[in-house]
């Protein structure tokens, strides 16, 4: 604390973060809680609406978590304990599932299962009824596995391999070892992962928006709410209920982990080997993944030819048309928007976490501890949740001379800090503070250590916050669908229209172009890491 | 043998560096209790003692890294207690080195000086001259990932000496390298530091470097200075038993005082009289002291020889060990065990059975 009065511009800069926290986390979130004020609960809960909604949530989210957890297992597991062959194109498959917005899988599910889709109609000239909750499970299921997958494989490997060696040695079989040495030390952690595969299916609003049809969970009711009653407080209400369960979730997730788990797309280092499994699981594991790998394919595939067709799938002439569709106008504009509004969200929201990062790591000011709650709490607010606060928070007329613009930028800038955020801290933490140290007794300041050493030697933390950030922001629908005007139109809520439109065409092209954006991304972040690495060996 | 010491002990020049009465508390637990010392300009002070003792948080806390609880800490007559840590003109060596991973050799060692707007020409001029001055001419360059353990632990230091501290603070800057190249070291920072006459304050846990390095030693024990003093005084006499136990190895044989004639104190050990002429301080009669003796202060001898003016204790010797410059015999005389070292074992055939243990009477010290 006496460290932050004899360096007043770093009392500055703390205050001007904590300004910035309170004014874009915690008052929009505020507004919607307190929205409908104590009649305005007492009527909502009397009126009933809301537990058709919360119960279908629940079943929502205890079917598909287990189901989506299930799949992932079998990835994760045969990802990291088998040899099994096809390993990297396994992991490439399980990475693009990240970067697409999850309701691609609904879209792609209607494509090739609904009333005209092609497995359904064109194969076996069926017309069934896809939507309510068979189709949510299903579409979520494999919208998700890949995330619990991600999850789960950086939990078993991290489980440590010498461990494994160690009771191999002392005479315990494989499936012994796995079952007295590996799950018992990653339990918290896989916990962890159950807990927060749970809350990607409980706020997630595309894919139930899509096929859900008369079957709403919370998210797509506090939308309806808004979007076809008009009725706010109804909403608000709706989403806090989300919320406490969001939060809920969350807390108990933190409890298992400290905070530490979260989808981020980095470079992960190989660990030393483990002990061999029996070459029949090998195998099984390989067919297993096979199939899930199928699975995602499928729905790419069904998007990728839909795209380049001319009307898939009764005229499957190859086209460009779409592109051109998406390109130009209105369209295009759009695209445009989704790469600028993530650009400058991702920059500013990766420096503005680390910075963050670095005042909580880092400080020994009163009020960090809820700081770092603050700062990490957005990743258990639901997106719809969010675009609500922003929309009572922001949408004034008193703020008209800002660009609405600005609001998405800030609405993807806070709600993804979280990401930058737990990239910094777990930066800091591998940097000793003799390094800080070091500059400070060399006669720099706090604020200019952080400028000189610990941001050049944070870059890699920076860059998985900003790609990371990018992505999730770019394939966002929740947190857009309530800011956007039509100046400011992104691609998933351009999509999202699209398809409501069965303008399939369009659709899937704009979703290709999305997902090709993200994965543009990645490619620069693969390629700048990579230049890092060749540096560093170049510096031996 | 004289026991007046060598070491030329630090000039009677008023304190550079003064810390008083500082006390530091980590959640409730004192990891620095009131500990005072000075530290005269141009001279090179250590604070050794085991992990956990305090040392490094003393150090930590004149650095400015830690606030103090309590005490006043001056530089150059000037109370620094409230002035940042950046504006101290302490610089530190770390343990881990903490060079900059994103600069250079050249850039890590001109930082400092960029940091005070040192002109460019004078800032590479007295970079250029710092690292021939630590041997590292030809290394501007390189990463310090290049550098082996050696050449990071001269780039810290010229890192920290280039910027002219008022005191250079230095955490275990040895601690991390191979036992040869700490001793290389260790004479390298005593020549620099006579060269430059700076004031280095050097923590470490390793009492040989403290021995050989400093002008004067605060020994530290649970957040205290249990003594302080030249390496001589240390060494020799030490006022605790954890104190003779921490630096080196030692006899420490509990006796009571029967009779004082003068500078001769007569000794009851067990049943045994044994009279000897120990160094400062001079107990009571009557009172239990512990008769505190360097191995290598001891003589072996064949079983029955007498030897003039010297205590002959009869013993058995009942383990050896070769240490390679001398050999560690424990001999039991009644029913305890003392350490002998004698140095050059190649010279003679190594002692066994019955044997006289010879303990001159000047080379004694007691602890009261």
């Amino acid at each position: 604390m006496r460290g932050l009065t004899r360096e007043p511009p770093l009392l500055l800069a703390l205050l001007g973060v904590v300004a910035l926290v309170l004014a874009f986390i915690v008052y929009p979130q505020v507004q919607v809680v307190i929205a409908p004020g104590f009649d305005g609960y007492a009527a909502f809960l009397q009126g009933g609406t809301w537990v058709t909604p919360l119960r279908n949530s629940l079943e929502v989210v205890a079917l598909s978590t287990t189901t989506a957890v299930l799949l992932g297992f079998v990835y994760a597991y045969a990802m990291v304990y088998t040899d099994m062959r096809w390993k990297p194109f396994f992991r490439l498959v399980g990475i693009l599932p990240l970067l697409s917005p999850p309701f691609v899988v609904a879209a792609a599910y209607i494509l090739l299962f609904g009333p005209r889709g092609i497995v359904t109609y064109g194969i076996f000239g069926q017309t069934p009824i896809i939507f309510g909750l068979m189709g949510i499970w299903a579409v979520q299921t494999i919208a998700f596995f890949p995330f619990a997958y991600q999850l789960i494989a950086d939990v078993l490997s991290r489980s440590d391999a010498r461990m494994e060696q160690a009771a191999r040695n002392l005479g315990a079989g494989p499936w012994q070892v796995f079952r007295t040495v590996t799950l018992p030390l990653s339990r918290p952690g896989l916990g962890a992962a159950i807990l927060t595969t749970a809350i990607y299916i409980l706020e997630d609003f595309g894919n139930p928006q899509l096929i859900g049809g008369v079957f709403t969970v919370l998210p797509t009711q506090a939308y309806s709410l808004i979007s076809g009653f008009g009725d706010f407080t109804g909403a608000a209400a709706v989403s806090t209920i989300l919320l406490v369960l969001a939060l809920g979730l969350y807390l108990a997730k933190l409890r298992l982990d400290g905070g530490r788990s979260f989808v981020t797309i980095s470079g992960r280092a190989s660990s030393m080997p483990r002990p061999p499994v029996p070459p029949g699981l090998s195998w099984a594991c390989f067919a297993g993944c096979l199939a899930l790998a199928g699975l995602i394919l499928m729905v790419y595939g069904a998007l990728v030819v839909s795209a380049f067709t001319i009307a898939f799938p009764t005229n499957v002439t190859f086209t460009t048309t779409n592109f051109q569709f998406v390109a130009t106008g209105s369209n295009g504009d759009a695209l445009r928007n989704t790469i600028v509004f993530g650009t400058v969200a991702a920059a500013l929201s990766a420096v503005l976490a680390l910075f963050a990062g670095w005042l909580v790591q880092r400080g020994d000011w009163p009020g960090r501890r809820a700081l770092d709650f603050l700062l990490i709490m957005p990743a258990a607010i639901p997106g719809i949740f969010f675009g609500i606060g922003y929309l009572t928070a922001f949408n004034q007329t008193w703020l008209d001379w800002v660009d609405r613009g600005w609001i998405i930028v800030l609405s993807m800038i806070f709600w993804n800090i979280p990401v930058g955020y737990q990239a910094a801290v777990a930066g800091l933490r591998q940097i000793d503070r003799s390094l800080d140290e070091a500059a400070t007794s060399l006669g720099a300041s706090k604020l200019r250590g952080f400028r000189d050493v610990l941001f050049p030697v944070l870059a890699g933390s920076l860059r998985v916050g900003f790609v990371t950030t990018f992505v999730r922001a770019v394939t966002t629908l929740s947190v857009v669908i309530f800011l956007f005007t039509p100046p400011t139109t992104v691609a998933t809520i351009r999509i999202y229209q699209l398809v409501n439109d069965l303008n399939w065409g369009g659709a899937t092209a704009f979703t290709v172009a999305d997902i090709s954006l993200a994965i543009a991304a990645l490619l620069v972040f693969a390629l700048l890491a990579r230049g890092r690495l060749a540096l560093g060996m170049a510096r031996g | 043998m004289a026991s007046a010491s060598p070491a030329v002990a630090p000039a009677l020049s008023p304190a550079h560096l003064r810390v008083s009465h500082v006390t530091k508390r980590f959640a409730g637990v004192t990891a620095v209790d009131d500990v005072s010392f000075d530290v005269p300009k141009g001279s090179f002070a250590t604070l050794l003692g085991p992990s956990g003792c305090g040392k490094t948080t003393t150090l930590r806390t004149i650095a400015g890294f830690y606030d103090p609880d309590e005490g006043d800490i001056e530089l150059g007559g000037r109370r620094i207690n409230d002035l940042p840590a950046h504006r101290r003109g302490t610089a530190m060596v770390f343990q881990d080195y903490a060079l900059f991973p994103h600069m250079s050799v050249r850039d890590n060692v001109a930082y400092g000086l960029r940091l005070a707007r040192v002109g460019r020409d004078e800032r590479d001029r007295r970079v250029k001259d710092t690292l021939a001055f630590v041997g590292l001419t030809g290394l501007e360059d390189r990463w310090p990932n290049q550098l082996s353990g050696g050449q990071q632990q001269r780039v810290a230091v010229a890192r920290a000496l280039v910027i002219e501290p008022q005191v250079l603070l230095l955490d275990e800057p040895l601690s991390n390298l191979d036992a040869k190249l700490r001793e290389q070291l260790r004479v390298e920072l005593r020549v620099m530091q006579r060269r430059l006459g700076m004031t280095f304050v050097y923590v470490t846990h390793d009492q040989e470097e403290a021995l050989s390095l400093s002008d004067w030693i605060a020994v530290m024990n649970a957040g205290r200075v249990e003594q302080a003093g030249t390496p001589w005084d240390i060494y020799y006499h030490p006022r605790t038993a954890f104190l003779a136990d921490f630096v080196g190895a030692v006899n420490l044989v509990p006796a009571s005082v029967i009779a004082i004639e003068g500078a001769a104190v007569t000794l009851g050990l067990g049943d045994r009289r044994i009279t000897l002429r120990p160094t400062a301080p001079t107990p009571t009669a009557g009172s239990e002291v512990r008769l505190c003796v360097r191995p290598e202060s001891l003589l072996l001898g064949a079983a029955g020889s007498v030897a003039d003016g010297a205590v002959v204790l009869p013993g058995t010797v009942v383990r050896r060990s070769f240490l390679g410059d001398a050999m560690r015999y424990w001999v039991k005389v009644d029913d305890r065990e003392w350490i002998v070292d004698q140095p050059d074992p190649g010279a003679a055939a190594a002692l066994d059975g019955a044997v006289s243990l010879i303990l001159r009477p000047e080379r004694a010290h007691l602890i009261v």
